[in-house]
């Protein structure tokens, strides 16, 4: 009798099952996608404010994974192409988030006063620059290099993912006459047009993450 | 292989000839210090001869935990590239690309090379090669040294001094031969056994294409447990998902899942195939080119990962 009782009841168990197990393992199924909302996050940013990118419905976001010695990024920061872009971008309204997932110890890893100094020096002007050392953040969105860009639009979905542009070396030279798809993506959806190129490969160093293993 | 194995054994012959006459010749450049590591420009031969195609090679030694990339790094990094400075009527090939291994990192997967790797670049002469002096070889060298925590640029300026012979080259007289110009060809000839061969033309390939992988089929005629591979162009599969190989009475199905990154249809399914879960044998790798969605038809590659086994001799 008992045993039959389990045999209804189980059948019936295992969507619930499935469906607590789905919603309890959230980086990798929730992970950004284009054309789907981006995923939420909390995060500290150097200045000591607190971000919700929730906050910023309305408006488009731009997130640039960052460290400050990939060779990748130095190109962007070196050439003064990231700052540009920055400055040329939140001046006509639009959130930029730079995002450090570089754990202790590993490069591109700073502190809160060590990335207000870098900033200052390198005369970014980023939003803000938010601290991402156990790579929470860097996950939820599988940010897999620096610099690995994205593009949410004022409706929260993401509307691009991938490369800065269409020059996947740390060559200088390469700033000037590359395509920027992060600049595109923008033009194209503040135009009301369709985003013509959404995702690349994000080309660059890999993400030093906490927990990157040999 | 088997043309690599009959030239060496001629290249030895005809080592012990000339070697006395090249004693003063350099065809040994220095190793050039980069992060983390040397690197040397070598070559298969002592001289060259006009008409004569030898072998250039790129020599890498990397500090241990560091590396460097194959022709598609995966999901990060870059690979060297090399700008050569020739003479008057000598030719470089491409890069021919040893099988690489996997580097993963948390969902991160990149493919290159670490310890040691020689890449490998065809040199023709010209038939009509001036034979007056020795020839000068420059090759410029960008490359990126990455270990797990962090990045880091190279740049390398190569030189090598290579002397020239006239034909006919089988005038032995001696048996002196150089101890480097020996270890040279012995590298040379295990590189080239690490390359991948053109796929058999007896096996059978081909790749459906599913909504969310590609299924590589592969029929050789036996059965086979383990297999990696390695896709020749970016953004064409997960680097970082599982393969998941379904073995078969004469072969085996391979699962790739598709990038998210993939947003056309591709005609093609190009790369590496390894027989092996590890790269401890190495010597079972393969390049393969196959159609998508058509069956059969497809057997060895064109691509330009191993060019050097339809030009030897």
């Amino acid at each position: 009798m008992k045993r039959s009782t389990l045999q209804l009841i189980l059948p019936g168990l295992v969507p619930c099952i499935i469906a607590l197990l789905l919603t309890a393992a959230p980086p990798l199924l929730s992970a950004a996608k284009v054309g789907a909302p981006a995923p939420d996050f909390t995060g500290s940013a150097s200045n000591g404010k607190t971000i919700r990118l929730a906050d910023y419905r309305g408006k488009y976001v731009v997130l640039e994974w960052h460290n400050n010695g990939c060779p990748f990024v130095r190109k962007q920061y070196d050439s003064g192409n990231m700052q540009r872009l920055q400055k040329q971008w939140t001046a006509q309204g639009v959130v930029w988030f730079t995002i450090l997932s570089s754990a202790p110890g590993k490069q591109g890893y700073a502190t809160a006063s060590e990335e207000n100094d870098y900033l200052v020096k390198r005369q970014a002007a980023p939003t803000a620059a938010l601290l991402d050392p156990t790579g929470e953040i860097g996950h939820l969105y599988d940010a897999k290099t620096s610099p690995h860009m994205f593009v949410i639009n004022p409706q929260g979905v993401v509307i691009y993912d991938g490369a800065i542009d269409d020059k996947p070396t740390t060559d200088l030279n390469d700033v000037p006459g590359a395509t920027n798809y992060v600049s595109l993506a923008l033009q194209e959806s503040m135009a009301g047009k369709p985003v013509e190129t959404p995702a690349t490969r994000p080309y660059g160093c890999s993400v030093k993450y906490a927990d990157a293993t040999h | 292989m088997r043309g690599r194995a009959l030239s060496s054994g001629f290249h030895r012959t005809f080592l012990g000839g000339a070697a006395l006459l090249l004693c003063a010749a350099t065809a040994q450049a220095q190793a050039t210090p980069i992060p983390h590591g040397t690197l040397q420009l070598i070559a298969s031969n002592p001289s060259i001869a006009p008409g004569q195609k030898i072998d250039l090679g790129l020599r890498f030694q990397l500090d241990k935990g560091w590396h460097i990339y194959w022709v598609n790094p995966g999901d990060s990094g870059e690979p060297p590239r090399v700008e050569w400075q020739l003479p008057a009527g000598l030719t470089a090939g491409a890069i021919e690309w040893p099988t690489p291994r996997r580097f993963e990192s948390g969902t991160i997967v990149d493919y290159g090379y670490e310890d040691a790797v020689l890449l490998i670049v065809p040199l023709q002469a010209a038939a009509n090669l001036p034979t007056q002096q020795p020839i000068r070889i420059d090759a410029n060298v960008k490359l990126l040294v990455c270990s797990h925590e962090m990045c880091v640029p190279g740049k390398a300026e190569l030189s090598l001094t290579l002397p020239i012979k006239s034909p006919p080259m089988l005038n032995v007289h001696n048996n002196v031969v150089r101890k480097q110009d020996v270890e040279n060809e012995h590298l040379f000839t295990a590189t080239s056994q690490s390359l991948p061969r053109p796929a058999p033309p007896d096996w059978r390939l081909n790749v459906a294409d599913t909504s969310d992988s590609f299924v590589l089929s592969v029929n050789l005629g036996r059965e086979v447990t383990q297999a990696i591979f390695f896709p020749l162009a970016e953004s064409q599969i997960e680097n970082a998902a599982p393969q998941k190989l379904q073995s078969t009475a004469t072969g085996f199905r391979l699962t790739l899942r598709k990038s998210e990154r993939l947003l056309k249809p591709i005609a093609r399914l190009q790369g590496v195939l390894v027989f092996a879960a590890d790269h401890s044998d190495l010597s079972q790798s393969y390049a393969i080119d196959v159609p998508i969605g058509k069956s059969g038809g497809a057997r060895s590659s064109s691509i330009k990962i191993h060019p050097a086994e339809a030009s030897q001799p």
